[in-house]
């Protein structure tokens, strides 16, 4: 007998609002429904009626977890347009910022996967870790989410003390390769639980254009730092972790790699900073108006690739800024994932997408 | 294939993609006649291309400028098109992560993408307005 069972707007394990129908036969998913919009802010049409300054602050609150990206990518977009060129210094930073950003992204992640596997000892030390890197956001920017670092040309804010962050981060490695690593990779439990559990195939990753983590833990290697390098990526060595069976397990992995290596590319940067400003002055007018023309960005997020397409028409306002986000592609694979699979698994497969939805509804 | 800038135009010949590629703030873009989007899609989907987004832009003749951006290897390109009397073929059956977008673009600029079965509200909710975005009044 099919049941369909509707679950949503309100979630108690994800706290953001979005509703799937799910039809049951007994315990097992037969198919599903997504709704989503319930943030919809109209961030885009807010974006194309305020300048390019309110626009920074405005795309920093798409979402609470990637702030940063945003922010970056609108600033990149502008950058391309009206030839401001960050210093060195500023590029470095930005790496930075983002590599924390993507860490403690992936912690909670890391985190809330841990409880719904049933695994709470490693929500409460993923979330200790997770305090550890929004300690350095704040010191270094002033706040623990919307750090208001970027700028048209450049960073807000210096890193004073990058031996400061380089001690925290000695912690956090340590940490991550006592626990983390141990349990997401090898802890029977978590295996039991995760292993040949909503699977997303190469092939239906790749149709519906899923990016970040979930694409590359269904074989698909794609990570827009290294094959779009921007900032200053390029002068990094990182490993870019794929898994090919597609299943939570093999996201656990991808996210538990991830953080190591963004380890290892924040090491990099914080011990090879080079000297000089963070930012450069453009003339007082050309800090408002943008000269015609059309500029993309694209940056990887802690979810995958963000993209923003500015375009100007000359004045202070933009006359279309488009907002493409990784969970907007990645959240419609939900439907291929729970399908064939036990209901008591749906949550934790929903979560393995690592999903946003203020993002996702902008 | 590895698709760099210096080979860009070479490689895009011989996958039958050839046309005025010009490289340009971020992307590769080359103009598209709406009549071949869908052969297009399809082309871009056997190469194993993925699509990244669809860029609706309004124009001063009430159509829309729509730019298809594709991700072949890791180079960005930029199809640009646009709609005639607010329609387009639409991509879906071709290439389902279109879906999302075309439903979301038919909300924000009343964007009419014909072959589809159905345009369900994504954002909004039935019976709320569409054209949402359009720098005008919202329009029915």
């Amino acid at each position: 007998m099919s049941f369909r069972i509707p679950i949503g707007p309100y979630h108690p394990a994800l706290e953001e609002p979005y509703k799937l129908e799910l039809v049951c036969d007994g315990e097992t998913v037969r198919d599903a429904v997504m709704h989503i919009g319930f943030n919809f802010r109209g961030i885009e049409y807010l974006a194309e009626r305020r300048n390019y300054l309110q626009g920074i602050t405005l795309v920093e609150r798409v979402c609470g977890i990637c702030s940063n990206v945003h922010s970056l990518s609108f600033c990149q977009a502008v950058e391309q347009l009206n030839g401001a060129v960050p210093p060195e210094r500023a590029l470095y930073i930005r790496v930075i910022l983002a590599e924390l950003e993507r860490l403690h992204s992936h912690f909670l992640w890391a985190g809330v996967a841990a409880k719904l596997i049933g695994f709470k000892t490693i929500f409460m030390a993923c979330f200790t870790l997770r305090e550890k890197v929004m300690d350095a956001l704040s010191a270094i920017s002033g706040n623990r989410v919307n750090y208001g670092m970027n700028r048209i040309g450049g960073v807000n804010r210096d890193i004073a003390d990058p031996q400061a962050v380089l001690n925290i981060l000695d912690e956090m490695e340590r940490d991550i390769t006592r626990t983390i690593i141990p349990i997401f990779l090898e802890d029977r439990t978590v295996e039991s639980r995760c292993k040949g559990v909503g699977i997303l195939s190469k092939e239906q990753a790749v149709a519906m254009g899923a990016v970040g983590p979930l694409a590359r833990a269904s074989g698909v290697g794609q990570d827009i730092r290294r094959s779009a390098p921007y900032c200053a990526y390029d002068r990094f060595d990182f490993n870019v972790p794929v898994e090919t069976s597609g299943d939570v397990r093999a996201r656990l992995v991808v996210h538990a790699l991830e953080m190591v290596e963004s380890c290892r590319i924040l090491r990099q940067a914080l011990s090879t900073l080079p000297a000089g400003p963070f930012h450069t002055t453009p003339p007082v007018a050309a800090r408002f108006k943008v000269p015609p023309g059309t500029a993309i960005s694209r940056v990887e997020a802690p979810r995958g690739e963000v993209m923003y397409q500015i375009t100007s028409n000359g004045t202070e306002i933009p006359e279309r800024v488009r907002v493409r986000t990784p969970t907007f592609m990645n959240m419609a694979t939900v439907r291929f994932t729970v399908l064939g699979q036990d209901l008591a698994d749906s949550p934790l497969i929903q979560a393995s997408c690592d999903p946003c939805y203020s993002c996702t509804d902008r | 294939m590895t698709i760099t800038s210096d080979n860009f135009a070479a490689s895009l010949q011989k996958l039958g993609l050839g046309g005025d590629w010009e490289w340009k703030n971020g992307s590769w873009w080359r103009t598209l006649d709406a009549s071949d989007v869908r052969a297009t899609a399809a082309s871009m989907v056997s190469l194993e291309a993925r699509l990244v987004a669809i860029t609706a832009m309004e124009r001063p003749d009430k159509e829309l400028r729509l730019d298809y951006q594709w991700d072949l290897k890791g180079q960005l390109l930029s199809f640009i098109t646009a709609t005639s009397m607010q329609q387009i073929a639409s991509i879906t059956d071709l290439c389902p992560a279109a879906d999302w977008v075309e439903r979301e673009t038919h909300e924000y600029f009343a964007v009419e993408f014909t072959g589809r079965e159905t345009t369900k509200p994504l954002m909004t909710r039935p019976g709320d307005p569409i054209g949402i975005n359009l720098h005008k009044e919202t329009v029915q």
